[in-house]
């Protein structure tokens, strides 16, 4: 491996890459791009099954995509390959490409990242970074890379400390980043099937009642729990209902109850099942356990500033904090 | 009592349907079964539909709940083009499915159906909600609609809506009358004149191309635009329809609905925001500025057209008079072409060009936005064209937007050439886009008429369509005058060869 990449050739590359796509089919190719979508990884994850999502993403979120691999070694190299993701949608005669580069860099080159990424990056479209890694988002260089990003999303789930990774989401937050993270993505269905159940409008009638949230949760469910609990009363508190919610460890999982007097609303997963319970009344739906594929694909259609999250994850750092 | 769900997230959460009823009269019909039943499963397939949802089925033929259930079923299994049944999603789906056999004249009917609803709200928690949505002939309409009156269901608990599926009404008195007959149980806000054309992804494309993006608005008038395009094209014929379709005609099938609303989406002031009531305001505005015609400007103006038989890819096709249960000396147009123009400061002078026929070439829905040309032509042009700036919005069968504009030609010397820039809606994202029926019978489900048809409309249509009409009834026309497989009769080609301008040949 080398020490360095050299971005004009990798664009050359991708151009030539077009005119031979061109060449080949009688149909045409139709070039699509809606973002740059940037990935930081590990070198040790599975290449194959990581190109599986990003090629997932394409027809709904077409991008130039750029895999940036990292190895755990101190010395500066770096290398790159360049390829495109064809598909043919039903029906049609003409295939859609998106562009996809893969660079491999030591943590020694991470520091010559951002001169590489920010010519590739398509113009006037938002870069979208997606780090993979926890190590990587506590490396020195990984502020001067998110910098170039228009949305940063990160997984505080797989922190080593996860009070720490929400206080730093937090704090970019709360300096204008755009920063998502997909262990609230991952509440998203919860969150939907609890507002459901406030569509009735008996229901709905009853909230003022809640004087109790109560989350239980699981190892690898704490920042869930923050969120869940700190979401809940956020909304409690628009209604005029301020409630401390309590939160506690159980074996697995997570669970949320909202109750007050006779009333009593909970959710809950069984497998691949949420289960909500209305005053002793249950209904399950099926809810598979979240992908990459199908949180990043939620994530990419918001690149905008989500009110309710900024708003919740504030009170869910808060949480944390004072839950040390 | 709160009335604002504090734990929604519009920004992340799909639109739901709350807890309701949709009740479809004429449920055996083929809409039923092609179009609602398939949309539908694919809401409840997208868990779009709340755990209570049901559907009441009312129709003549005597069925149970469970045959009824069964006949859906195969309808979703053979008309869901791009869903495949899920057994367990269509087990939950089918627990809501009901049936009432009836016949809408019957005051029992209304009854019965009444108890079907008390049982289905307390056993569902729908909390009285109810669609009526109205599959049958139009002529049954206003029957239903005091039908349910008369039965008290016109109101309950809930909210109650109707929807109904045009013609509304064959002429502005008529359309006024079917009017009158249903605001007698239902408010105009709780009417849902269906139009499947404005449910299409690219009608709504329209709205976002034009106020989503700050370059387009300030060349959409007068000033820029030369002449529009409307092209509404169907390759088939009337295809077993032709007693239905000989009273109706193209202007009144195509053009007094589907192409005016779309001329209206395309021509329309940018409302003050997305609100239904603003942009149907601005759409009802631009349908009233349209110049209804007198006898004389319509012999100029619109050219009616019938297809004759013909040969077609090696086949024999009949012409209209000797489809099955048409009279043969019918004088129904199958073509429609109309120049219309807007008065407004926007559009003063440029002409709308808007047609649509029964065996035309090809399938095909586009709007063609001509703009003027160049003051002065400094190169040699390839084609001699000199109406190269064209914005076209195909609507069917590949939706997408194409833009077409002169560019130089490879090599020396300074030779132009056009060339178009397309985007391609389906295929630029892979995603499946919903079917009308889906986006429509969303937003009657949760309240939201923008995509719908308000009475003010139909009328402001019916305005500028009935001089055509009567005219046309006053005078016999020579059909059939153009033969099936081409673009129509030759008068329509002259009636724009007298602005200077073609047809399109899409």
């Amino acid at each position: 491996m080398s020490a360095t990449v050299a971005p004009e050739a990798i664009l050359k590359e991708l151009a030539s890459l077009w005119t031979q796509e061109g060449k080949q089919g009688d149909a045409g190719v139709l070039r699509a791009c809606s973002m740059t979508l940037l990935v930081l990884a590990d070198f040790e994850e599975d290449p194959a099954g990581l190109a599986e999502t990003m090629a997932a993403l394409m027809p709904e979120h077409p991008a130039r995509s750029i895999l940036v691999r990292v190895r755990e070694d101190g010395a500066r190299a770096m290398s790159e390959r360049v390829y495109q993701q064809c598909w043919k949608p039903f029906g049609q005669r003409r295939q859609i490409c998106c562009e996809q580069i893969e660079l491999t860099a030591s943590d020694g080159a991470l520091g010559d990242l951002p001169s590489v990424i920010l010519p590739l990056a398509v113009p006037d479209l938002p870069v979208i970074l997606w780090c993979r890694s926890s190590r990587l988002q506590r490396h020195a260089e990984f502020g001067r890379i998110a910098e170039l990003a228009t949305k940063v999303v990160v997984d505080s789930a797989l922190a080593e400390n996860t009070s720490e990774a929400l206080q730093w989401i937090s704090e970019a937050s709360g300096r204008g980043a755009l920063v998502a993270d997909l262990a609230w993505t991952r509440l998203t269905r919860w969150r939907e099937t609890l507002a459901r159940v406030f569509e009735n409008r008996e229901t709905l009638a009853r909230l003022p009642e809640v004087d109790l949230i109560h989350v239980s949760y699981g190892p690898s469910f704490d920042t869930a729990a923050w969120y869940l609990a700190a979401w809940a009363c956020d909304a409690l508190e628009h209604v005029g209902q301020k409630v401390t919610p309590e939160i506690s460890r159980q074996e697995t999982s997570l669970r949320l109850e909202l109750s007050g007097g006779s009333f009593h609303v909970a959710l809950s997963r069984d497998e691949e099942r949420l289960i909500a319970e209305v005053n002793g009344e249950s209904n399950c739906t099926n809810l598979p356990h979240p992908t990459d594929y199908m949180l990043l694909r939620e994530e990419l259609g918001v690149v905008r500033r989500d009110e309710v999250f900024a708003r919740t994850l504030e009170s869910a750092a808060q949480l944390a904090l004072s839950s040390k | 009592m709160l009335n604002e769900n504090p734990f929604q997230d519009p920004l992340r959460f799909e639109r739901q349907v709350p807890e309701c009823v949709i009740v479809i009269f004429g449920a055996n019909g083929d809409l039923t079964k092609r179009k609602l039943l398939p949309a539908l499963y694919r809401l409840a397939f997208d868990r779009r539909l709340s755990a209570g949802f049901a559907i009441v089925g009312i129709s003549r033929t005597p069925l149970t709940d469970d045959a009824f259930r069964e006949k859906m079923r195969a309808s979703v299994e053979e008309f869901s083009e791009d869903t495949k049944l899920d057994p367990d999603v269509w087990a939950a789906f089918a627990r809501g499915l009901f049936y009432v056999a009836g016949d809408i004249g019957d005051k029992d009917l209304y009854a019965r159906l009444g108890a079907k609803l008390g049982q289905i709200e307390g056993e569902r928690h729908t909390g009285g909600n109810v669609l009526f949505y109205l599959s049958t002939q139009p002529s049954q309409y206003a029957q239903i609609a005091r039908g349910l009156g008369g039965a008290g269901l016109g109101k309950g608990n809930g909210w109650r809506r109707l929807v109904v599926e045009k013609p509304f009404g064959h002429d502005l008195a008529s359309a006024r009358k079917l009017s009158d007959e249903l605001h007698e149980v239902f408010d105009e806000g709780d009417v849902y004149r269906i139009d499947h054309y404005l449910g299409k992804e690219t009608v709504q494309n329209i709205l976002a191309f034009r106020f989503g993006n700050g370059i387009f608005e300030p060349l959409w008038n007068r000033r820029y635009v030369n002449h529009v395009q409307i092209t509404g094209a169907e390759s088939i014929g009337v295809e077993g329809r032709g007693a239905y379709y000989q009273e109706a005609g193209a202007l009144d099938d195509m053009i007094q609905n589907h192409l005016l609303q779309v001329m209206a989406t395309i021509a329309m002031e940018p409302s003050a925001s997305f609100q239904a009531v603003s942009v149907r305001d601005e759409r009802s505005k631009l349908l009233r500025s349209i110049r209804p015609m007198t006898r004389d400007e319509v012999k100029l103006n619109a050219v009616p057209g019938q297809y004759g038989p013909a040969r077609i890819g090696g086949n024999d096709v009949p012409g209209f008079r000797q489809e099955e249960g048409v009279d043969p000396k019918s004088q129904t147009d199958t073509y429609a072409a109309v120049t219309f123009f807007v008065d407004n400061w926007r559009w003063a002078g440029v002409p709308f060009y808007v047609r649509t026929g029964k065996r035309l070439p090809k399938r095909v829905t586009e709007i063609a936005i001509q703009f003027n040309s160049a003051p002065l032509h400094l190169f040699n042009q390839d084609s001699g064209d000199t109406g190269v700036n064209l914005l076209i919005l195909r609507i069917q069968p590949e939706e997408g937007i194409s833009l077409k504009f002169l560019s130089k030609r490879p090599g020396t010397g300074m030779t132009l050439r056009p060339v178009s820039m397309d985007f391609n809606y389906g295929s630029s994202f892979g995603e499946r886009s919903p079917s009308a029926y889906e986006t429509l019978l969303l937003d009657a489900l949760i309240g939201d008429p923008t995509l719908y048809t308000r009475q003010d409309m139909v009328e402001a249509s019916w305005r500028v369509v009935e001089p055509i009409q009567n005219t046309w009834n006053e005078t016999p026309s020579h059909f059939p005058n153009y033969a099936a497989g081409t673009w129509g009769p030759e008068a329509a080609d002259q009636m724009l060869a007298r602005r200077g301008h073609i047809w399109r040949k899409p």
